[in-house]
């Protein structure tokens, strides 16, 4: 049994982003390094597997039986904020958000964490287990262990198993033309973060982020199910414009992106407008590359915040125009801490994964 | 820093950036290509210098909702309704169309789109004469826009070259919302 320690107050705090040059999903490796490697390795198959890697989805999808199919996925990264107990929250929010991605419920997660106790007050380790474990329990799911490693920087995330009824299972790839597109929370979390590191954004609009990262995308996972979406992802590290492009291309569709209707989070602009664009923005805008066109006019700060790494990010689906006003409703009314915005619908296949304007 | 600093410099003015990694100078030429300005760049070692001059567009304005507008004064859209340019010989008609699709990227004021439909579309085939000026037009960001529903009804899903697939209710958008539209 843990014991965990009280929290201790501010002004003792030991900041955990000082361990860091860039943490949250910001921290994956290239989009396009992973694809070169991945795709020369053998892909497990079998009939009962609904998912696997090769489209590129969230998490590997396994039917048990008709009315069941279970959903195995893990996620883990450094510190994205300074707080052990909001670290723990965001990071089990983050994994957690990939079972949510494939219209699933979660119900058992372990800890995956690295941690040493020579660097760094062992309280901080307790906190962000704390942090973690109350996500955990607030998605309705059960912590049963983990597993931890001496190393620093420190690394935290969880693997999560959760299922599916097969007929509900939302995957990436069956975005079909006309479908709207909606996403469910606002861009600019690594804005904030570089924002807060070089003091280009208040405090205010930081914990903005900081809270829109904890929120679980557990009420939009059950909202797609009753809307009958087929197609959604959730967005982090690959950005917007990273993860849609992926989402266009396991579906054989295009997007159209209205740039103008991105929600951001406020500040997020400003950071970008001044100049400080985090590094992992252009290893995104790299991915997209050639897959990607912008009409004149589409605002150059838009473009590069498009390609914001999110952590914890929110859900882009793909819905029926005629079920995406009510949904769009329900997603507000249900669930007002994020705010729920159709950006663009999906198009025949066409030359490019992504259209601007 | 440098939008700072090209923000402060008058226009037609110079600039010279150095920097001694590989990822700024990507960064910053990513930035400049964006604003429309090509830097000349210098390696020594490992540090490398840009040297470019302020781009003529006002940096301080880069308000998104300015941006996303297109009402530009002499904004305006080009519409392709078949392969032929005007009525008489084929032959002269499919002449003239292909110099006036090249002739549009010549243009100081370049369409914000060009639509095409009915047997327009087969000008953005991959097999089309004026495929890459399409491409050309599109890299320097005008939208081409595919009928859909032209393409289904001749087959050519496979064939595309350029242009993003559209349907009728954006076709009509464009065409209502344009300052003007063109038809040769």
């Amino acid at each position: 049994m843990l014991l965990l320690p009280e929290r201790t107050p501010m002004d003792k705090k030991f900041d955990l982003l000082s361990t860091i040059e860039y943490g949250g999903c910001s921290a994956k490796l290239p989009a396009g390094l992973l694809s070169e490697v991945l795709s020369k390795l053998p892909v497990a198959t079998d009939p009962r597997l609904l998912v696997d890697v090769d489209t590129h989805d969230d998490a590997g999808v396994y039917k048990i039986n008709e009315e069941t199919a279970l959903i195995f996925t893990t996620d883990f990264f450094p510190p994205i904020c300074s707080d052990g107990y909001e670290f723990g929250e965001i990071a089990a929010a983050n994994s957690l958000s990939d079972v949510y991605a494939m219209g699933g419920t979660p119900l058992l997660a372990l800890n995956l964490m690295m941690f040493s106790q020579e660097k760094i007050p062992l309280n901080v380790f307790g906190e962000i287990r704390k942090g973690g474990h109350d996500k955990v329990s607030e998605a309705g799911a059960l912590t049963v262990g983990g597993h931890t490693i001496d190393d620093h920087p420190p690394k935290y995330g969880l693997a999560v198993v959760g299922t599916v009824h097969p007929d509900q299972l939302i995957t990436n790839a069956a975005a079909m033309p006309n479908d709207i597109l909606v996403l469910t929370k606002s861009i600019g979390t690594g804005a904030l973060v570089s924002g807060e590191k070089n003091g280009l954004c208040s405090h205010e609009d930081y914990n903005r982020a900081l809270k829109q990262m904890k929120h679980l995308n557990k009420h939009g996972a059950s909202l797609a199910v009753k809307y009958g979406v087929r197609g959604m992802t959730d967005i982090t590290g690959f950005a917007l414009a990273g993860h849609a492009m992926k989402m266009a291309e396991a579906s054989g569709k295009s997007f159209r992106i209205r740039s103008s209707q991105i929600p951001l989070l406020p500040g997020a602009y400003n950071v970008y407008e001044k100049g400080s664009i985090p590094g992992a923005t252009f290893r995104n805008l790299e991915f997209t590359d050639q897959h990607a066109h912008y009409t004149r006019g589409v605002d150059y700060n838009m473009k590069m915040l498009a390609h914001d790494a999110q952590t914890s990010g929110g859900l882009l689906m793909a819905v029926n125009p005629d079920h995406a006003g009510a949904l769009l409703e329900d997603l507000n009314r249900i669930d007002p801490e994020v705010s729920a915005v159709e950006i663009g619908e999906v198009i025949p296949e066409s030359p490019r994964r992504l259209y601007f304007e | 820093m440098l939008k700072e600093a090209l923000l402060d410099l008058k226009m037609g003015e110079e600039i010279s950036v150095e920097t001694d990694n590989d990822t700024s100078l990507k960064n910053l030429l990513s930035y400049l290509k964006d604003q429309g300005v090509e830097p000349k760049v210098s390696s020594a070692g490992n540090v490398h210098t840009l040297v470019t001059i302020k781009p003529e567009k006002d940096l301080a304005a880069s308000n998104p909702a300015i941006y996303c507008t297109t009402d530009l004064p002499f904004s305006y859209v080009v519409c392709i309704k078949g392969e032929l340019m005007g009525d008489g010989d084929p032959e002269l008609g499919k002449l003239l169309m292909e110099t006036f699709v090249d002739n549009l990227k010549l243009q100081e004021q370049l369409p914000t789109h060009v639509v095409l439909y009915n047997g327009g579309v087969k000008l953005a085939m991959k097999e089309s004469p004026v495929c890459n000026s399409l491409t050309e037009l599109e890299e320097l960001g005008t939208r081409i826009m595919l009928c859909g529903t032209c393409i289904d009804h001749y087959g050519l899903q496979f064939d595309i070259g350029v242009g993003m697939i559209s349907n009728m209710v954006v076709i009509t958008e464009t065409l209502a919302e344009a300052g003007h539209v063109v038809t040769p």
